[in-house]
């Protein structure tokens, strides 16, 4: 080793000291909430209040999912949610069609959404800024459309009737609305676990880095093609396990899981959270399903509502919520350093 | 100037929080210890394009809440309705049916949703074993397959196919006696624009051989412009053209077909047309269209029909709509079957409701049935005539057989493997 690896060596131990005990906070913080989450149902017998939860299960890996792509990497995608509508679809017609188990047909879902993340991905990650968005909405209408017109498959525009067959594996029997609310907030801590390990890794560094400033990254040596791709892979991955927790939950699929105005909502749950903080779309998914929630339980003219909270979010704060929280929080402990 | 606060949320905020989280807990014991009254949840579709759908249900229901009400309820229980939006979106239908059911206490449903939405209600009912009578979807498979049969869920609709077999035997009539064999198609394209298109032109060849499809337009939902579709149309010099657009779009597209004198060029089938949605909204209603009936007081023609239609334009000073008498009768369903059962209970009922005959001012002779093996409405007045542009806008209506109904209805449920 040279004297200058050495000092390299040296440099990299207390920020990979750092990293192992950032990566240990988040598991333990994981297994906290886990364990909140799954004791619920020891203290309430609100069955809204767990559906609540595996509906922000499904939407929370969906929109952070969604925040890879948009705060991470700035791939603004229009068209995440068709990813969301293939995992339902693909999830529902396994377990249809082939009498499999439900891990299998999980796997299998995410094998499928992997294949046509990658095949979609290597299209529309070559582009930039709105011709992504644009191409990214253009394959989510292509996917609609063959659900709507691929009728003798999908069940066209009435969707996938009939139930999800849901037989018990490991004990666990998700027509019970205990189990499948415990599976969905496994999956939910786990998929954010394993987003928030992509978000602080090298790669997750290398993401920002592209965000910021593709040309640099690329004369630095980062093949900025592939970067861009494996993350638009991964995110579909979460998307479409997002898209599972929503098909276990309505025990169907339909074309509106996978048509624009879900990928609009991704976009507008971020915009309520925050997409500078990790947990800004969880927030944010908390936020619009409260809200929506609320609202439609009050009025019918709901879309004025949450008109004026776009308004307020756009206009007033100018960010996502926990953003403007961490922000604000930020400002107070300069200040009081400062005094 | 000194802050004496610390950072953080107060005390009195922690008490808030507290107590609004308890609300949130307490809210569904909260609604079942208030159980004098009966809830009926009912997600329907009260915002967005189709919001008529919801609004016209809902304006029904309640017309006959109060006159159930004021007989009693059921079986002593007054009945307490509980409408929520869905906006359309079959998740959100879903939420809002488990919320109803679970949050709210409603111990029935009554689905108000269109298509999708209607399936994924079905499935809460599956789930939670509640009694659930559809009431807007006329998608026929709902009850039709075998495989969507629960016990717990029936379905108080027209059906596409009683439609297309009414639509076509009448349509073959005039085909055969004006000689009309160059037909067109011109109808939404999705699965209740292409199945009753499909099923309507199955039975108008059945019953005319000779007729012969030249021309089939899909126009999208919600289409704004139709022009290509007319000048399509009329290119192709079809002697008849079938219809079923809906709503705003069949409005649209007559306002437009007006402006090329389409309707003198070809005699026009529109089974949506005799709706006053859509007869009260269209510009220029022109002379002699053919539409099967959806709501219209003239027909039946009974005094028990037209009382209806007047009570409900005195009430909310607008006509009733489709959905309107298939909500009312849902509702004169639950009365009678909870007044027979003595009983409000969900699972009482729908042992009655099997096979139960009511009366009711939409039946073809006064009368209703819930069919008792597939669990579905039938026996409902249904007929085609003609239009005129002022009222009653469709004068005559010439009344379908069900016995032709039941006969060609066996048939295409064997031919679909539903039987």
């Amino acid at each position: 080793m040279t004297e200058l690896e050495a000092g390299h060596a040296e440099a990299l131990a207390p920020a990979q000291s750092g990293a192992a005990f950032q990566r240990y906070r988040d598991i333990l913080f994981a297994l906290v909430a886990f364990a909140v989450l799954a004791s619920l149902p020891l203290f309430t017998g609100s069955k809204a209040l767990l559906d609540f939860v595996i509906r922000c299960s499904a939407y929370g890996l969906f929109a952070t999912s969604l925040n890879l792509l948009v705060g991470y990497t700035g791939l603004t995608s229009f068209g995440h949610g068709m990813f969301f509508g293939l995992g339902a679809y693909s999830f529902g017609l396994i377990m249809q069609k082939l009498a499999v188990s439900i891990p299998v047909a999980f796997a299998a879902t995410l094998a499928i959404t992997a294949l046509i993340a990658a095949t979609i991905g290597a299209i529309c990650v070559r582009l930039k800024e709105i011709y992504f968005a644009f191409v990214t909405l253009a394959f989510q209408m292509l996917i609609h459309s063959t659900i709507l017109s691929w009728a003798s498959f999908t069940g066209g525009d009435q969707g996938l009737r009939g139930g999800i067959p849901r037989p018990a594996f490991l004990g666990i029997d998700l027509s019970n609305h205990v189990h499948l609310y415990v599976t969905s907030c496994a999956l939910l801590i786990l998929g954010l676990l394993a987003m928030r390990q992509i978000a602080q890794s090298p790669f997750g560094y290398t993401l920002r880095m592209i965000r910021d400033n593709a040309a640099r990254a690329s004369f630095l040596g980062i093949d900025v093609w592939r970067a861009k791709l494996t993350v638009f892979v991964l995110a579909a991955l979460f998307a479409s396990m997002g898209g599972m927790v929503m098909a276990l939950f309505v025990s169907g699929a339909y074309p509106e899981f996978a048509y624009w105005t879900i990928s609009g909502e991704g976009i507008f749950i971020n915009m309520l959270g925050g997409v500078s903080t990790f947990l800004g779309p969880m927030v944010g998914t908390v936020l619009l399903l409260l809200l929506n929630d609320t609202v439609t339980r009050l009025t019918e003219y709901h879309g004025i509502v949450l008109g004026v909270v776009i308004l307020f979010f756009a206009l007033g704060l100018r960010k996502g919520l926990l953003d403007f929280a961490a922000e604000w929080v930020s400002r107070r402990r300069n200040a009081g350093e400062g005094r | 100037m000194t802050i004496t606060r610390t950072p953080g949320i107060s005390r009195r905020s922690t008490l808030a929080l507290m107590g609004a989280g308890a609300m949130t807990f307490a809210a569904p014991w909260v609604a079942r210890a208030q159980a004098k009254t009966i809830k009926i949840g009912m997600p329907t579709i009260l915002s967005g394009r189709v919001a008529q759908l919801g609004t016209s249900s809902r304006n029904a229901v309640m017309l006959e809440v109060e006159k159930a009400n004021a007989a009693g309820g059921l079986a002593g229980r007054q009945i307490e309705m509980v409408i929520r939006d869905s906006k359309g979106q079959p998740q959100e239908a879903a939420r809002v049916a488990r919320e109803l059911v679970n949050t709210d206490g409603c111990e029935l449903l009554l689905d108000g949703e269109a298509s999708s939405g209607s399936f994924a209600v079905h499935e809460v009912a599956r789930d939670l074993g509640v009694l659930c009578i559809h009431t807007c979807s006329e998608a026929s498979s709902l009850t039709a397959d075998p495989k969507q049969h629960i016990p717990n869920a029936f379905r108080c609709v027209r059906q596409g196919i009683h439609d297309s077999i009414v639509g076509g035997s009448y349509a073959a009539a005039i085909a055969r006696a004006k000689s009309l064999k160059k037909w067109a198609t011109c109808s939404p394209d999705y699965a209740y624009g292409r199945d009753t298109t499909g099923e309507f032109t199955l039975y108008l060849k059945r019953f005319a051989p000779d007729v012969e499809i030249i021309s089939e337009s899909w126009p999208k939902l919600f289409q704004p412009d139709y022009t290509e579709v007319v000048t399509k149309i009329l290119q192709a010099k079809a002697q008849a053209l079938y219809s079923c657009l809906w709503g705003g779009d069949l409005t649209s597209y007559i306002d437009q077909a007006n402006i090329y004198a389409m309707f003198g060029q070809m005699e026009v089938f529109a089974v949506n047309m005799a709706d006053y949605t859509a007869l009260t909204v269209v510009k220029n209603l022109p002379k002699g269209i053919h539409s099967g009936n959806r709501y219209i007081k003239t027909f039946p023609t009974t005094p028990e029909n037209a009382a209806w239609g007047d009570a409900y334009k005195a009430k909310y000073n607008e006509y009733p709509t489709n959905w309107s008498w298939q909500n009312a009768t849902a509702v004169m369903f639950l009365a009678e079957a909870a007044k027979k059962a003595n009983s409000a209970d969900g699972k009482k009922i729908a042992e009655v409701l099997k096979g139960l005959t009511i009366k009711c001012p939409f039946g073809a002779d006064g009368t209703v049935t819930m069919r008792g093996d597939d669990q579905t409405l039938v026996g409902y007045a249904i007929g085609w005539g003609t239009t005129i542009p002022q009222e009653p806008y469709v004068p005559e209506i010439k009344a379908g057989d069900w016995k032709t109904i039941f006969e060609l209805e066996a048939e295409w449920k064997k031919s679909k493997g539903f039987t």
